[in-house]
């Protein structure tokens, strides 16, 4: 194994009743990469996603982020290792202000201790300036700066989708986990969202993309997993995925 | 004007035990909003914590512990009681910890009923010590007491004019955004009565401390800690925690997802509720002179949540200002319906149904309550 894995689950699985969703699933990904992860609908790649979070506990198997073992963390605390997840459907908070939901995002906020509240006011509005500030400056480069004092279950589906990928940036994680970004988003939206990937992917962020629009996995990813009735059916390039013989089956039908 | 300050004084004892009470309420209903209008949590046994601090207080200053250190301790054991409740139900979806906050009320008033040994059952607790009682004032003391009246007054309107500020200010600024902000005109006209209410407590706090009874140093006091109570929960849940809980109220996933360890949240914010009742049932025990397991009826829990639901879920303001409204409605009912020639009976009955009634009304036109905003109803999830 070298240094450069950031995250690898091994013999993943996880049973429903009598259904297997997830049957000994493998993925790994690499610091700064893209990692795309395609499969039919009901392959279990949502399901994959909540294991990795540990929103649902694992039957068997492991998840090694940074080289430590995470799948027996509550999961408020893969959080707070650098891994952030976003939902299918987005969610955002939305009886909350769009610059709220961004600043709940941050870790370890003074604040956030019901005694300091109180006794360290300084400390906080120091943090909240500084938190402010950086929230701001990310809604503009989203384009929903002018949004920031709307609440935000005003905003359609696309920005928030975005205010979505944006919220956990606020987090400053090593690798975001998205869910379908492009479902549902008009195209000149979906471009924009790629651009911001590709952006935040230079800054040194990793991602690993569920997605069901060809194109987009295609130009982003430097390494697709193809998951098919909830186990490994293949990985590789874009290229060596679209030349697979396997995966089309899969996909399209005998 | 005269007129009016002499009529005043004739009834201003009456007019200290309404404002003790609704102090002590808005206390109480305080600690309710906390739960239920920040964290989203349905707690129908909001009464528990404040038999519990009631009994705590009276029990303990009966064995001689002084006050102050009695109700700390009443505040303790609330919270404890909410400890208890939370760490067993709250990772449990919210309608079970609406069932099991029922049963708990139930069972400690059936406790306060049946256990003669620990708060001596039906007969009640009497005689016990009570701030300011054996306190004779001399000039000074009254002078220290009125200047103390005034800061709370002065308090409370600066904090009025806050509001309506920040109103206005809102109400310029985003015009055309997703929802409309209060029109100023409502804001002068419901800062006006604010203000006559404000004024007409303080002129009547005054004509009481000067001819002095213990109920006057009572109602110093409960004014005082409800201004502490307030300020210390509006700078909370304007904080960063305030921003978890509300998140953790709207979906606790998306709570979870960023790293919030919500089950502990929603405990502090059960316990912190519940010691705010508990210092309002000190108060409570202090007023009624007498304590008896049926002053903490569970009716006593669905008054809190009228007040909160009228003044606005998920505002401090509102939730004052439902106390008062509560209140205000309970003494001129007292007074007017007995003019029209009702026996008792129906009167209460009656007085009752009316309630119900305006709270219909309200939910149909105002929804939100009177100080909420309408926009945290409409907008889905």
């Amino acid at each position: 194994m070298t240094k450069n894995i950031l995250l690898s689950a091994k013999g993943l699985s996880k049973s429903f009743g009598g259904i297997k969703a997830v049957n000994n699933a493998t993925i790994e990904l690499k610091s700064g990469s893209i990692t795309g992860l395609i499969g039919p609908n009901g392959a279990g790649k949502t399901t994959l996603f909540n294991l990795l979070a540990n929103f649902y506990t694992p039957d068997r198997g492991e998840v090694i982020f940074a080289s430590k073992p995470i799948h027996q963390l509550p999961t408020h605390k893969i959080a707070r290792q650098g891994m952030v997840r976003t939902f299918q459907v987005a969610r955002v908070l939305s009886r909350l202000s769009v610059l709220e939901n961004m600043l709940l995002a941050p870790q370890k906020q003074t604040g956030e201790n019901i005694i300091k509240v109180w006794l360290d006011r300084k400390t906080i509005k120091k943090e909240e300036k500084l938190n402010r500030e950086k929230a701001m400056s990310i809604l503009e480069s989203v384009g929903l700066d002018s949004k920031a004092k709307d609440y935000a279950g005003a905003l359609s589906g696309g920005q928030r989708k975005l205010l979505e990928i944006a919220r956990t940036l606020m987090s400053d994680p090593k690798l975001i986990l998205l869910d379908e970004p492009a479902a549902g988003v008009n195209p000149t939206l979906i471009n924009q969202i790629c651009d911001h990937i590709v952006n935040w992917n230079k800054a040194g962020i990793s991602f690993l993309i569920i997605e069901h629009n060809m194109d987009v996995i295609m130009s982003l990813c430097d390494r697709i997993w193809v998951l098919a009735e909830g186990s490994n059916l293949a990985d590789g390039t874009p290229e060596e995925i679209q030349n697979n013989p396997h995966v089309l089956e899969a996909y399209l039908g005998q | 004007m005269l007129n009016f300050i002499i009529n005043l004084s004739n009834n201003s004892g009456y007019i200290v035990s309404l404002t003790i009470l609704t102090s002590v309420f808005a206390i109480f209903a305080l600690g309710l909003n906390l739960q239920w209008g920040f964290s989203g949590l349905i707690n129908f046994g909001h009464i528990a914590f404040m038999t519990i601090g009631a009994y705590t207080t009276v029990m303990l200053s009966l064995s001689g512990v002084p006050l102050i250190v009695a109700v700390i301790i009443g505040a303790g054991l609330a919270a404890l009681l909410g400890f208890f409740i939370g760490i067993s139900t709250l990772r449990l979806r919210e309608d079970y910890l609406a069932i099991v906050t029922i049963g708990v009320s139930e069972l400690v008033r059936l406790v306060a009923n049946n256990e003669e040994w620990l708060t001596r059952g039906v007969q009640g607790v009497r005689r016990y010590q009570i701030p300011f009682v054996d306190w004779e004032p001399g000039i000074l003391g009254k002078v220290i007491a009125i200047a103390l009246l005034t800061g709370i007054a002065i308090f409370a309107q600066w904090q009025l004019l806050r509001g309506i500020k920040n109103q206005f200010k809102e109400y310029r600024s985003v015009q055309n955004k997703s929802y409309q902000p209060t029109k100023p005109i409502v804001c002068i006209i419901w800062g006006a009565i604010a203000t006559i209410v404000i004024l007409f407590i303080y002129i009547n706090g005054i004509i009481s401390l000067y001819n002095y009874h213990y109920q006057a140093g009572l109602m110093v006091l409960a004014l005082l800690i409800l201004a502490l109570v307030y300020s210390g929960l509006e700078i909370l849940v304007r904080s960063p925690w305030g921003r978890v809980i509300k998140a953790i109220r709207e979906d606790e996933e998306i709570a979870r997802a960023l790293g919030k360890n919500v089950f502990f949240y929603k405990l502090q914010a059960f316990m912190l509720g519940g010691a705010i009742a508990g210092v309002a049932g000190s108060f409570y025990a202090w007023q009624l002179n007498a304590v008896y397991p049926t002053s903490f009826e569970p009716l006593q829990t669905f008054n809190a949540w009228i007040i909160v639901v009228v003044g606005g879920a998920g505002n401090n303001p509102g939730t004052i200002l439902g106390a008062i409204i509560f209140w205000t409605y309970d003494a001129v009912t007292r007074f007017l319906l007995p003019q029209l020639g009702i026996d008792n009976a129906r009167l209460s009955a009656l007085r009752i149904m009316v309630i119900g009634l305006i709270l219909m009304i309200l939910v149909m036109w105002r929804p939100q309550g009177i100080l909420g905003k309408k926009e945290e109803l409409t907008l889905g999830k």
